[in-house]
């Protein structure tokens, strides 16, 4: 049998003593660079942030796990110098419970997208959130199937254009932390990826957390979506992601946003309830009298 | 009682399903994810009591999808991985069993096969799958595929197939009907040591320069174990040595072609099969599971009527042991293919054949078995000519 | 660090009104001190005229109140030059409104307490020269006649109630004033909380005191601190030019405007002294194209460009 990993810790940092300094390219399969994202991809960020959280909190490279789907933020596990798995097309969570069920001792992390994580691979999104196996899943939100050329998404904004809604989206989108939250994650966070700090504390703070942690990112398609609907360039479409978000702390503040339909940032809900692999474990052998 | 504690053979009064569960246990399973079937639904049931005996893990996940996923995931981190399933599950898993194919991830899946197409009939017994077992993935791909035909044999070619699955690093398909599945009979469970289990071969050496997807000599390459150092990739795009992918197309000539030599060579080790009465056999009969030992009675009771009939018993259904078929049906009158099923591995055997015999089939797709003398008919029927 | 220069005699003036100008920031206590003062020279029946300004300070922000008291008094504020007393509770506020006193004969009374506001450094280099007062308490009260610079903080904070450094300074005050010390006394129970009296009179005493004490020529020339050793952050951008996607991000996100794209729309370091090393290029790049190296060295080991650009 095997241990499961060892609980990760937020690291104090002095204010201006020697810290060692996040080198991104330590994490990176360098010969695979360039990367295929189109210029401006919020997911290039995102997983910027991703490996910072991952260093920050000391994870070993051979004991972490990254865990994929299918579409652009699939694509992404492969530019990770660690135990990577590009998985099928919604299924990423599920390989991660496998894997993260047979190898407790190995940090697995989802790198999923809306379409990825909400449509095709919904139903386990809400089991995994249900059954609270320590896995941190980071939702790659753009709002769009990019790979496939830019199709309406289960998270695409009223009355967007994309290539199946040539009219304007009018399938109202889901609440993906909502949902998270409510099918029973334990952890659940949004950030932007314009507020990289930000986000890489809120990684880290999934990360840290014993159960299932669920990461939404709201990241920009700029090519293909931002395009289309006139969002602008690159650095307008990250710059406006300050005006559609209203940041939160932990679930403490009270303000709501100021328009309707802005997204809250922040932890947005933590609580505890016991880890699957261990309640598991830990009840087998009682019941066994081991 | 788990067989693992035991230490000489002991006989139990077992259904086939739970054989399959024991026999799993006992290959080193220690992670099943599943998800629950008619008529399959008592292997989860047993795993879920075994597993936790011997440290392994049971999970019920929310679909079939997952469980295949899972199943995967878990072979993925080390860990001998099973899944069991009937028709409309098996249907679902096969995007995943695609995956576990091209990413040589090796796994049991087991289909106890039941009426179709579609829901069919649940709880009626039917070989209907004999090509969805071969083909129902998409894109060119090798595949092994078991046939027990007795409950005995189910708790074997489980083991069986969980060491051919290490061995050449593929999903092994367990293909048996309700019939099968459901019969309660004795079995003799051997004492473990005596039991052969394989194990993949793991990746050594250096992880500079280490290509996850670079075969040995026989064409498998060993696989890397997460934790290990080697921080390898794993995807189900066509990929190179290095595990990154490719479409350059003498790159995926050559990745696929190793794909499917890696079984097409191994033919030889892989290809089990039985016969009986097949020396000076005029008519040919191929049948397997359930429908096999009907066959068996039908060929005994031709040579009492002094009929020279004979059975070849596939237990690999695929591969197909296509030379044994070949070099006896050159020796026979007239091929009969009795199954469960309105002529799918008849469709085989016509290819084997190419017209040097005639080959017939006896087909039923009602929910019920042939019987031994619905074959015997047949062979009498042949045999006046 | 304090120090004191004494006068003869009492500030008081001769003729025309006394000028007392009292300086602060927010929250310290200016308006408060005014108040005394304006009872007080009541009390002697003189006539008092008081204009303070505060609206705008708030707690932090800076407070000033002129107080003019005499036998006849007619403009309410203190003209430059014109102030017998500069009262400041705070070092860079007093220092502030020096050019006030009276040149010869007026007396500096202030609080060596600093506090620094953040905007006093604009420049965002690492350890770059801030704009607060860089003056000794000892350069000061070498330039006036006469001038009282006790730690008043800090010795409020012994007393056990940093908020009572104002009755200290007031206590310094009233040696230099004519007015009867049991007058002080008597006014100051009307203006401090109940709760805080005791130890507010304890305060008044210890700035009489404190002016007691034999003149401190041993001036603790505890300098302000000043970096001795300039520091200086020497940043390197590392910019791999072939992962460049030439999205703009960088160039249009940093706060110093010191990326371009060049003729190949790669981005390149424009501006090598305005970069500050603050890593917004770095942390938006979605390509990783660049990574910010900073190192922080002497200042005359810094290269002619605070910072330079490494290509890939």
């Amino acid at each position: 049998m095997v241990e499961s990993a060892m609980p990760l810790k937020i690291r104090q940092k002095s204010v201006d003593g020697a810290r060692d300094e996040f080198e991104i390219r330590d994490y990176l399969r360098l010969d695979l660079f360039p990367h295929f994202l189109c210029p401006g991809c919020g997911h290039g960020i995102a997983l910027r942030a991703l490996l910072w959280a991952i260093h920050d909190l000391d994870i070993e490279k051979d004991q972490l796990a990254i865990v994929s789907g299918i579409g652009c933020s699939g694509r992404l596990s492969a530019y990770v110098d660690a135990n990577t798995f590009h998985t099928t097309h919604g299924r990423p969570l599920a390989f991660a419970a496998g894997l993260k069920l047979a190898r407790p001792d190995l940090h697995v992390i989802v790198i999923t997208g809306d379409g990825d994580c909400l449509a095709i691979g919904g139903n386990h999104l809400i089991h995994a959130a249900r059954r609270n196996l320590d896995i941190t899943c980071i939702m790659m939100n753009n709002e769009v199937y990019g790979m496939t050329g830019g199709q309406v998404s289960p998270t695409t904004s009223l009355d967007r254009f994309t290539t199946t809604t040539p009219m304007g989206n009018q399938e109202p989108g889901f609440d993906a932390c909502a949902l998270a939250k409510g099918a029973g994650a334990t952890f659940v966070g949004r950030e932007v990826t314009l507020q990289t700090t930000a986000l890489k504390n809120l990684m880290q703070e999934g990360l840290v957390h014993k159960g299932f942690s669920f990461v939404e990112v709201i990241s920009d398609c700029t090519e293909i979506y931002g395009r289309k609907n006139d969002l602008g360039s690159s650095p307008e479409m990250v710059l406006s992601q300050k005006r559609s978000v209203l940041p939160r702390f932990d679930g403490t503040a009270v303000d709501k946003p100021f328009r309707a339909g802005n997204w809250e940032t922040g932890i947005l809900s933590r609580q505890e309830r016991p880890e699957y692999y261990s309640a598991y474990r830990a009840h087998c052998h009682k019941v066994l009298g081991k | 009682m788990s067989p693992v504690p035991g230490n000489s053979p002991q006989l139990q009064s077992l259904q086939g399903n739970q054989a399959c569960a024991l026999g799993a246990i006992a290959a080193g399973c220690r992670l099943f994810a599943g998800y629950p079937i008619t008529p399959s639904s008592e292997i989860a049931e047993r795993m879920s009591k075994e597993l936790p005996r011997v440290d392994g893990v049971f999970v019920q996940m929310e679909d079939e999808i997952a469980s295949m996923a899972a199943c995967l995931g878990g072979s993925l981190g080390g860990v001998k991985s099973m899944t069991a399933t009937s028709g409309p599950g098996f249907s679902l898993k096969q995007e995943n069993i695609g995956y576990g194919i091209q990413a040589e991830i090796p796994c049991v899946v087991i289909n106890v096969m039941r009426g179709g197409p579609s829901t069919g009939m649940p709880t009626r017994p039917a070989q209907g799958d004999v090509m969805q077992a071969r083909w129902g993935t998409h894109g060119d791909h090798p595949i092994i595929v078991l046939t027990p035909s007795s409950v005995q044999e189910i708790y074997q070619q489980t083991i069986q197939a969980f060491n051919f699955s290490e061995t050449y690093r593929i999903p092994v398909i367990v293909l048996y009907d309700e019939a099968i599945g459901h019969l309660v009979d004795t079995v003799e469970l051997p004492d473990p040591k005596d039991i052969e289990t394989t194990d993949r071969k793991w990746a050594t050496g250096p992880a500079e320069d280490y290509l996850p997807y670079a075969p040995d000599k026989d064409g498998i390459p060993p696989m890397p174990r997460p934790g290990d150092g080697y921080r390898t990739h794993t995807t189900g795009l066509t990929h190179l040595e290095t595990g990154f992918p490719t479409q350059v197309p003498d790159d995926v000539t050559r990745v696929t072609s190793r794909l499917l030599d890696k079984i097409e060579n191994h033919r030889d080790e892989i290809e089990q099969y039985e016969l009986l009465s097949c020396g000076d056999a005029d008519i040919l009969i191929v049948a397997f599971g359930i429908t096999a030992r009907a066959s068996e009675r039908a060929v005994n009771m031709a040579r009492d009527k002094g009929i020279k009939a004979g059975l070849l018993r596939p237990v690999t259904l695929w591969p197909f042991p296509e030379k044994a078929l070949q070099e006896l049906a050159g020796h026979a009158k007239h091929v009969l293919v009795p199954e469960m099923n309105a002529g799918q591995l008849i469709l085989e055997i016509e290819r084997l054949c190419a017209g040097s015999v005639p080959v017939s089939g006896i087909n039923r797709f009602d929910g019920e078995t042939i019987k031994p003398n619905e074959v015997l008919a047949k062979i009498e029927e042949l045999n006046n000519g | 660090m304090n120090a004191k220069k004494k006068s003869a005699k009492s500030v008081v003036a001769v003729s025309g009104p006394t000028n007392v100008l009292i300086v602060g920031v927010g929250g310290q206590g200016v308006i408060m001190v005014s108040k005394i003062l304006a009872r007080l020279s009541q009390m002697q029946g003189l006539q008092v005229k008081q204009s303070e300004v505060h609206g705008m300070a708030k707690r932090g922000g800076s407070v000033f109140s002129h107080i003019r008291f005499g036998e006849e008094v007619w403009s309410p504020t203190i003209p430059m030059g014109e102030a017998d007393v500069v009262l400041g509770l705070e070092w860079a506020e007093g220092l502030r409104w020096l050019r006030y006193l009276k040149p010869g004969s007026g007396t500096f009374i202030s609080d060596t307490k600093r506090i620094v506001p953040p905007f006093s450094c604009r420049d965002r280099h690492h350890d770059a020269l801030h704009g607060y007062a860089h003056h000794t308490v000892a350069e000061i009260v070498k330039q006036v006649p006469s001038a009282y610079a006790p730690n008043a903080t800090g010795m409020a904070i012994e007393l056990g109630n940093e908020r009572v450094a104002n009755t200290i300074l007031l206590g310094v005050l009233s040696t230099v004033m004519d007015f009867p010390a049991e007058d002080w006394l008597q006014v100051l129970p009307e203006f401090v909380p109940p709760k805080t009296l005791e130890t507010n009179l304890k305060a008044f005493e210890a700035g009489r005191h404190w002016t007691t004490q034999p003149p401190v020529p041993e001036v603790q020339e505890q300098a302000v601190p000043q970096p001795q050793a300039p520091m200086r952050r020497q940043v390197s951008l590392e910019i791999t030019g072939e992962w460049c996607k030439s999205c703009d991000i960088c160039v249009k996100m940093c706060p110093e405007r010191c990326l371009a794209l060049d003729d190949h729309q790669i981005v390149e370091l424009v501006k090598p002294n305005a970069c500050t090393g603050c890593r917004v290029c770095e942390w938006l790049c979605p390509d990783f194209v660049i990574a910010v190296h900073v190192d922080v060295v002497p200042l005359e080991a810094v290269s002619a460009d605070t910072t330079t650009e490494v290509r890939i």
